[in-house]
C-alpha cells in the first residue's frame, strides 16, 4: 500500500464529518439524503482501506453491500421526499410535526 | 295437528316478516290485505285445530314443534299444550283481532307509519297466541314478553309525543315488575319438578309440597297481577290509552290484559290445592274490581273509563279464579273481550269524528249525527258491560257471581266480603257504563264542544256488528238450565266443551241460591241504569265535578300513580342519584380517571423529548454516538 493508512482513516473521518454536518445542519430532507450517501460512502472509503491493509476481499465486498443498501435507500428516500413535497410543498423536515401529540 | 298449531301460531309471524322486510317495496292496499289475511290464516287453523281437537276425542294434546335449546336437564321446547281451554282461546284472539285488523285498515287509512303499525299488530297476534298455547314455561314466557313489548311498541306508536312514549315506557316497566315474579316462579317449579311443561307439572302436583305450590301461586298471581293490570301494580293500563284506539282493543282490553288470567286458568288445577293462594286471589280481584269500578265513575276521557272497567271486569275474571269457578272466569274473559273491543272501537270511532276529542262532557247528542250508528254499538257493548239482563255481560259475570255466592253461604267470612265487593262493583258498573253512554250519545254537552268534526269511512262501523251481535247474545255459551230450557238451546255448552278444568268438580250453585244472584245482579244493573239515566239522562244538565275531594282523588285513580311516584320512584332514583355520584362517581370514576391521570402525567412529561423538531433528533442522535464512542475509547474494546 502506497499511501499509509492513517492518511486514508483521516480522510475518511472527514469525509464522515461532512456528511454528519449536512445530515445535522441543512435543512432540506434532499441535502440531508445527500449528508446520508457521503457518510455511507465514507464508511466505504475506511473499508476499503482495510481491505488493503490486511489483505483480505471482505472489505470490498462490504463496500459493494454498501453501494446496494445506498441505491435502496436513494430509491425510497427520493419517494419518500417527492411524496412530502407534493403532500407540503415544503422540504423543511421541521414542518413535519403532524405526529406531534 | 301440527300443521294447525304451526297456521296458528307462524301465519302472523310470517305476516309481521313480511312487512318488516318488505312492507315499503308493496303498496299501502296490499301490506294492509296482507297483514289481515295473515291473521285469518291464524283463525282458519285454530278453527280447523279446534275440530280436529273435537274429532280426536282426546282432550289434551302435546304437540312438540322443535327445541329451542337443552342444558342441564333444563329443556326450553317450543311444544304447544292444546286442549279445548286453548282451542277455545286461540279462535276468540284469532277472531277478534282479524276483526281488529280490518277496522284498523280503514282506521289508519291517513297515517304515515302504517307498515310498521300492521307489522307490530301482527307481530302481537303471534306472540299472544304463543302464550295460547304454548306449553313449555319458557316457550310462554317468550310469548309473555312479547307481547309486553309489542304493546309497549303500540302504545308510544306516535312517538313523536314525548307524553305517549312515557305511556309506553310506563307500561313497559310497570309490567316488567311483574315478570320478575314469573321468572322467580319458573325457577321454584324448576328446582321442585325438574321441568317447565306445564302438562309435566300439573301431572306432578301431587308430589309437591304445600308450601311449593303456595309459593309458586302467589308468584304467578304476582305474574298475572302485572300482565293484568291488577292491585297493586294496575296503573299502567289507563295511561296505555296513548295508544290507537284500536290497540287498546286489542291489547288492552281483549287480549293482552287478559293473558294473566289465562296463564291462571291454565294453571289452575295447582293453584287449587293451595286454599291460601286462592283466598289471595279471590281477594286482590275482589278488591281491583271495586277500586278500579270506582275510578271508571270519575273519568272525563272516554278510553280512560274504558281502560278502568277493563281493569274492574279483569277483576271479576281473577275472582272467578280465586273461588274455584275457572269455566265461569273463562266465559267473562271470552264475553269481556267482545264487547269492550267494540267499546274501544267505537270510542276510536267517535274520537276521530270529532277530532280527537276525548271529553265525554263535550259529545253529547251530536255524535249521533256525525257518526250514525255508534250509539247503537256503543249501547249494545255498554249494556253488556252493565250485565243488563238479556245481554251477555249478565250471564258472564253472573255466573262468577253465583259461584261467589255459593261459596258466601258454605264457606268462612271472606267469601261473603268477596261477594259483596262484587255485587257492588256490578252496581257501579252499570252506573258508569251508562254514565258515559248517556255523557257521550245523548243531550246538549256540558261544555263547549270543539266545532271541528270529520267524516270517517263507514266500514269501519259495519266490520264492528259482529262484536256487537256477540254482546248480546254471547250469553247463550254458558246459559243456565232453567234459561236455556226456555230459549231450547244447551245450556252450559261452554262447561261442556271446556271439560273440568278445575280437578275437583266445581258444582253448580243450586237453583235456590242461584237464582237470588240473579235477581241481585239483574235489579242491580237495573238500578245502575236508572241512577245513571236520573243523573246523566239527555234532558239534565250535566256538569263535570270540581276537580277537588273525592270526585278528583277518583279521577287521579286515587294516587296511586302518586303513591308510587312518591314511595317507589322518588327514593330509587334518589339511591340512584346517591350511587352514581358517590359511587360511581366518586369511587369507581375516581379511581379510574386518577390511573389515567398519572399515566398522561407521565405521558406529558416523557413528550417533551420527542417534542421537538425533526432535526433535533439527528443532533441527539449524533450526541448519543459521540458518548459512545467516547465510552468504547476510554474502555477499549476487549
Amino acid at each position: 500500500m502506497i499511501v499509509p493508512m492513517e492518511h486514508v482513516l483521516i480522510f475518511a473521518a472527514v469525509l464522515f464529518l461532512i456528511g454528519l454536518v449536512t445530515v445535522v445542519a441543512r435543512r432540506s430532507l434532499i441535502m440531508i439524503l445527500l449528508g446520508v450517501e457521503v457518510m455511507l460512502n465514507a464508511a466505504g472509503v475506511a473499508f476499503v482501506a482495510g481491505a488493503l491493509r490486511w489483505w483480505d476481499i471482505t472489505g470490498q465486498g462490504m463496500v459493494l453491500f454498501i453501494m446496494a443498501a445506498a441505491a435502496a435507500e436513494i430509491a425510497v428516500g427520493l419517494t419518500l421526499v417527492f411524496n412530502i413535497w407534493w403532500r407540503t410543498k415544503n422540504l423543511n423536515p421541521d414542518a413535519l410535526t403532524r405526529l406531534k401529540g | 295437528m301440527t300443521v294447525f298449531i304451526c297456521l296458528i301460531l307462524f301465519t302472523p309471524l310470517l305476516g309481521a316478516t313480511l312487512l318488516a322486510l318488505a312492507g315499503r317495496a308493496i303498496s299501502r292496499r296490499l301490506s294492509g290485505v296482507l297483514a289481515c289475511l295473515c291473521v285469518a290464516g291464524s283463525l282458519a287453523g285454530a278453527i280447523a285445530g279446534w275440530s280436529a281437537l273435537a274429532e280426536s276425542g282426546s282432550t289434551t294434546q302435546t304437540i312438540h314443534l322443535f327445541t329451542w335449546f337443552s342444558v342441564a336437564g333444563l329443556n326450553a321446547s317450543f311444544s304447544a299444550l292444546y286442549n279445548h281451554l286453548a282451542a277455545v282461546m286461540a279462535t276468540m284472539v284469532a277472531f277478534v283481532s282479524l276483526i281488529i285488523h280490518v277496522h284498523s285498515y280503514f282506521f289508519m287509512r291517513d297515517d304515515e307509519s302504517w307498515v310498521r303499525y300492521f307489522c307490530y299488530l301482527n307481530l302481537f297476534v303471534f306472540f299472544m297466541q304463543v302464550i295460547v298455547l304454548a306449553d313449555n314455561l319458557i316457550f310462554l314466557f317468550m310469548g309473555w314478553e312479547g307481547v309486553g313489548f309489542c304493546s309497549f311498541a303500540l302504545i308510544g306508536f306516535w312517538y313523536t309525543d314525548p307524553s305517549r312514549v312515557m305511556a309506553g315506557r310506563k307500561a313497559f316497566l310497570v309490567t316488567r315488575v311483574g315478570d320478575v315474579a314469573f321468572i322467580a316462579a319458573m325457577a321454584v317449579l324448576f328446582y321442585a319438578t325438574n321441568s317447565l311443561g306445564i302438562a309435566d307439572i300439573l301431572g306432578a302436583t301431587g308430589t309437591l309440597a304445600p308450601a311449593t305450590v303456595t309459593l309458586v301461586g302467589l308468584l304467578f298471581l304476582w305474574a298475572a297481577a302485572g300482565k293484568s293490570a291488577q292491585l297493586p301494580l294496575l296503573v299502567w293500563l289507563p295511561d296505555a290509552m296513548a295508544g290507537p284506539s284500536p290497540v287498546s282493543a286489542l291489547i288492552h282490553a281483549a287480549t293482552m290484559v287478559t293473558a294473566g288470567v289465562y296463564l291462571l286458568i291454565r294453571l289452575f288445577p295447582m293453584l287449587v290445592l293451595s286454599t291460601l293462594t286462592m283466598e289471595v286471589i279471590a281477594a286482590l280481584g275482589a278488591l281491583t274490581a271495586l277500586f278500579a269500578a270506582c275510578a271508571a265513575l270519575a273519568q272525563h276521557d272516554i278510553k280512560r273509563v274504558l281502560a278502568w272497567s277493563t281493569i274492574s271486569q279483569v277483576g271479576y275474571m281473577v275472582i272467578g279464579v280465586g273461588i274455584g269457578d275457572p269455566n265461569g272466569s273463562f266465559f267473562h274473559l271470552l264475553v269481556h273481550a267482545f264487547f269492550k273491543s267494540l267499546l274501544f272501537m267505537v270510542a276510536g270511532i267517535v274520537i276521530q269524528a270529532l277530532h280527537e276529542e276525548h271529553d265525554i262532557f263535550k259529545m253529547g247528542a251530536r255524535v249521533r249525527k256525525i257518526a250514525p250508528g255508534t250509539a247503537l254499538a256503543f249501547f249494545c257493548g255498554a249494556a253488556a258491560l252493565a250485565g243488563l239482563p238479556p245481554f251477555a255481560g249478565f250471564f258472564s259475570k253472573g255466573t262468577i257471581l253465583e259461584h261467589a255466592l255459593t261459596s258466601a253461604v258454605h264457606g268462612p267470612p271472606i267469601w261473603m266480603a268477596v261477594w259483596a265487593a262484587g255485587t257492588v262493583t256490578a252496581l257501579l258498573t252499570a252506573l258508569y257504563s251508562f254514565r258515559v253512554f248517556f255523557l257521550a250519545f245523548t243531550g246538549k254537552p256540558a261544555l263547549e264542544p270543539d266545532t271541528k268534526t270529520e267524516k270517517t269511512p263507514p266500514a269501519m262501523l259495519h266490520v264492528l256488528w259482529p262484536l256487537a251481535l256477540l254482546s248480546v247474545v254471547a250469553g247463550a255459551l254458558n246459559m243456565p238450565e232453567h234459561v236455556a230450557m226456555q230459549l231450547g238451546i244447551p245450556p252450559h255448552w261452554l262447561d261442556h266443551v271446556l271439560g273440568n278444568l278445575a280437578g275437583p268438580v266445581m258444582e253448580h250453585p243450586d237453583q235456590h241460591l242461584a237464582s237470588m244472584a240473579e235477581l241481585i245482579d239483574g235489579s242491580l244493573a237495573l238500578v245502575g241504569f236508572a241512577i245513571a239515566l236520573f243523573i246523566y239522562g239527555p234532558w239534565r244538565i250535566r256538569k263535570p265535578a270540581a276537580d277537588k275531594g273525592l270526585a278528583a282523588a277518583m279521577q287521579r285513580g286515587f294516587g296511586l300513580d302518586y303513591l308510587y311516584m312518591t314511595y317507589v320512584a322518588r327514593p330509587y332514583r334518589a339511591a340512584a342519584d346517591l350511587i352514581w355520584k358517590n359511587v360511581e362517581d366518586g369511587g369507581v370514576d375516581s379511581a379510574a380517571l386518577g390511573l389515567g391521570g398519572i399515566a398522561v402525567r407521565a405521558g406529558n412529561r416523557a413528550r417533551r423529548w420527542g417534542e421537538d423538531k425533526l432535526t433535533s433528533y439527528l443532533l441527539w442522535l449524533l450526541l448519543g454516538l459521540v458518548i459512545m464512542l467516547v465510552i468504547v475509547a476510554a474502555v477499549g474494546i476487549r
